[in-house]
């Protein structure tokens, strides 16, 4: 592509991002801004100080539930999508085709559906309410993608890597250690990044398995939009797309550039 | 020290006998190919030695020693695959000390050795490279030599060459030899291409369809191939039948001495290289040649491959000259003593 052309895509693709943003941004800063203004009548930090001094304690709160909740969904998920991935990326079993669908049904049925139906079940198993029971169902869709990033990793792989490394010298547990984790971290790093994004968003199924007492950031954003006061939600909506923002930059600078070449 | 044995080996994958009453020892020092066409098993038989297959049934000694309960990390054999497989996240230097560092090897003693082995396998210069930054015969050299570096007492290489150009191969083969005779390392080299096993080796095991067909030095399996297929293997293409009377084969193509211990009255079938023949065009007045008619003709450049037909046989003959059309009336000459019988069954 030219540079003048991509230039051009380029502020296409940055505006259909950065508007929306834009207009959050806007309504944070606003003090009043009424219908038809096309700009808030007056400017002020209200909003941010009180996210940061009055409601400060429950915002800080409810993202650190939300990036332990995340964070958790995302290493689970991961260290059972390696195995997984590699049985279904390296290995022809019977049934295969039938595991595929079985992934993917989470995947394409609606959270809420999935979210209600556990939650009998996590009442009786006593998960209901408590974190376990947050991350449980966060995984019924987070693991099925990580396992789809890790299968298609390892389908490329090449094993004669592991096959060479042993006969150098290495037991099979260094192999794994030392030549696959190596290999596949850009694989891992997408997958954990996905895992950790879908959780960080969930609120319907957080609030139904977590009933209000696991409180996460998008818990108390709705609860904070429910009153009504525009520019505080949209200033929390800001810090609830901050992660996202800078897991996207941190994709682009590492995983763009690193060359997944030697993994065939 | 470095012998290898095999001993009866069959390999399988899953239901499929890929190898079988698989017999070869390797002597110490020695640089044996295993040659053989593409699917005839002789990757399967190297990753059994390197102890990254189970075989089936049989035995694998190194150095008199039964391997078979013996994990890949811990035999004294290493392998080099037909790919370089460079480890993408490490440096030169780091890929060819992998194996020391498995080993636990302090890193001065390392460095020293990497440093030797990078003189020998002419890498100098270049052990910080990132192994993408590396031509294709770079890394097949940094292949190599990550496996040298550990010293084993069986170097175990499969068709290192052949992803290369023809120049680049033969430098790097002559860098395998010199490397050979300079460590005496005992080696097992697998090729498909016969000139490169026949120039390379003390001995060559020709591999066919899972089984061991003949083993000797290059000349041996050159010139006496045990039968029809392995001559048929090495460029072999006039294969004849005749019946043996008193110490002569009586054929189509002319009655040879064979001398008296061939047996009397029995079919036996014979052959004689294609650039062994002699060819001329037909002479006016007497000759003691046999008569044909050229059917086609092949310029290979250094050679001509001409198809000649006498009789009822089709006889292939390769000529430096360039000389011959289809059509034309020639006259062959096979020299006796360049005939080789096959043993009878
Ligand atoms: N993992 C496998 N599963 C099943 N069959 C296999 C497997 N690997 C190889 N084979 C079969 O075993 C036979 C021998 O394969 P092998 O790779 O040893 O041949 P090769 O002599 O090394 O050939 P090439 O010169 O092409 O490398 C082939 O028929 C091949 O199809
Ligand atoms: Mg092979």
């Amino acid at each position: 592509m030219k540079k003048s052309s991509r230039r051009f895509f380029g502020s296409i693709v940055g505006a259909t991002v950065g508007l929306p943003f834009l207009s959050l941004v806007l309504w944070s800063f606003a003090e009043r801004w009424f219908y038809p203004a096309l700009w808030p009548q007056a400017w002020g930090l209200r909003a941010w100080r009180y996210i940061t001094s009055t409601a400060g304690f429950q915002v800080m709160t409810a993202i650190g539930h939300s990036v332990v909740v995340a964070a958790v969904t995302a290493a689970i998920a991961v260290v059972i999508a390696v195995p997984a991935g590699r049985a279904l990326g390296q290995y022809d079993f019977k049934g295969k085709d039938l595991v595929s669908v079985l992934l993917t049904l989470p995947i394409i049925v609606p959270p809420l559906c999935v979210a209600m139906g556990l939650h009998l079940w996590f009442i009786r198993l006593g998960l209901a309410e408590t974190y376990a029971g947050v991350i449980g169902v966060h995984l019924t869709f987070c693991l099925p993608y990580a396992i789809f990033v890790l299968w298609g990793v390892f389908a490329n792989y090449n094993p004669d890597f592991e096959d060479q490394a042993r006969s150098l010298g290495a037991s099979r547990a260094v192999v794994m250690a030392r030549v696959m984790l190596p290999m596949i971290l850009p694989g891992i790093s997408v997958a954990a990044l996905f895992a950790f994004l879908l959780s960080w968003s969930q609120y319907l199924s957080t609030l139904i398995i977590g009933g209000g007492r696991v409180t996460t950031l998008p818990v108390l954003l709705f609860a904070l939009m429910g009153s009504g006061d525009r520019p505080v939600a949209a200033a929390v909506s800001l810090v609830f797309v901050a992660p996202a923002f800078i897991a996207l930059l941190f994709s682009a600078r590492h995983l763009g550039n690193r060359s997944l070449a030697g993994v065939r | 020290m470095g012998e290898l044995d095999l001993k009866n080996l069959r390999i399988d994958y899953g239901a499929r006998m890929i190898i079988r009453d698989f017999n070869l020892a390797v002597r110490n020092g020695e640089m044996m190919s295993l040659l053989g066409p593409s699917g005839a098993g002789k990757t399967t038989i190297l990753k059994a030695i390197a102890g990254l297959l189970a075989p089936a049934a049989g035995d694998i000694l190194i150095d008199g020693q039964s391997v078979r309960d013996v994990p890949p990390e811990k035999r004294d054999a290493v392998m080099v695959f037909q790919k370089p497989l460079l480890f993408p996240f490490m440096n030169v230097a780091q890929n060819i000390g992998f194996g020391l560092r498995m080993q636990g090897q302090p890193g001065r003693e390392a460095r020293r050795h990497i440093g030797a082995i990078l003189a020998l396998t002419q890498l100098e210069g270049l052990e910080h490279r990132k192994v993408h930054e590396l031509s294709g015969g770079q890394q097949q050299r940094v292949a190599l030599a990550r496996a040298l570096v550990l010293k084993p007492s069986v170097l175990l290489l499969d068709e290192p060459l052949s992803n290369l150009d023809a120049n680049l191969r033969q430098r790097m083969r002559e860098l395998i030899q010199t490397i050979q005779s300079e460590t005496r390392m005992t080696m097992l080299f697998v090729t498909h291409d016969q000139s490169e096993a026949l120039m390379i080796s003390h001995r060559v095991a020709l591999l066919l369809e899972g089984r061991l067909r003949q083993v000797g030095a290059p000349r041996e399996l050159f010139y006496q191939p045990a039968d029809p297929e392995v001559a048929r293997f090495f460029g072999g293409r006039n294969f004849f039948q005749g019946h043996v009377r008193d110490g002569k084969l009586h054929s189509d193509l002319g009655v040879f001495p064979v001398g008296p211990q061939n047996g009397n009255g029995h079919v036996r079938t014979a052959t004689i290289r294609p650039e062994d023949i002699r060819i001329a065009p037909r002479a006016t007045g007497q000759s003691r040649g046999l008569r044909g008619r050229v059917v086609k003709t092949r310029f290979e450049g250094s050679s001509t491959r001409v198809v000649v037909a006498c009789g009822a046989n089709e006889v292939m003959v390769l000529t430096p000259e360039d000389a011959f059309r289809p059509g034309q009336e020639v006259e062959i000459t096979v020299p006796p003593e360049k005939i080789r019988l096959f043993p009878g069954d």
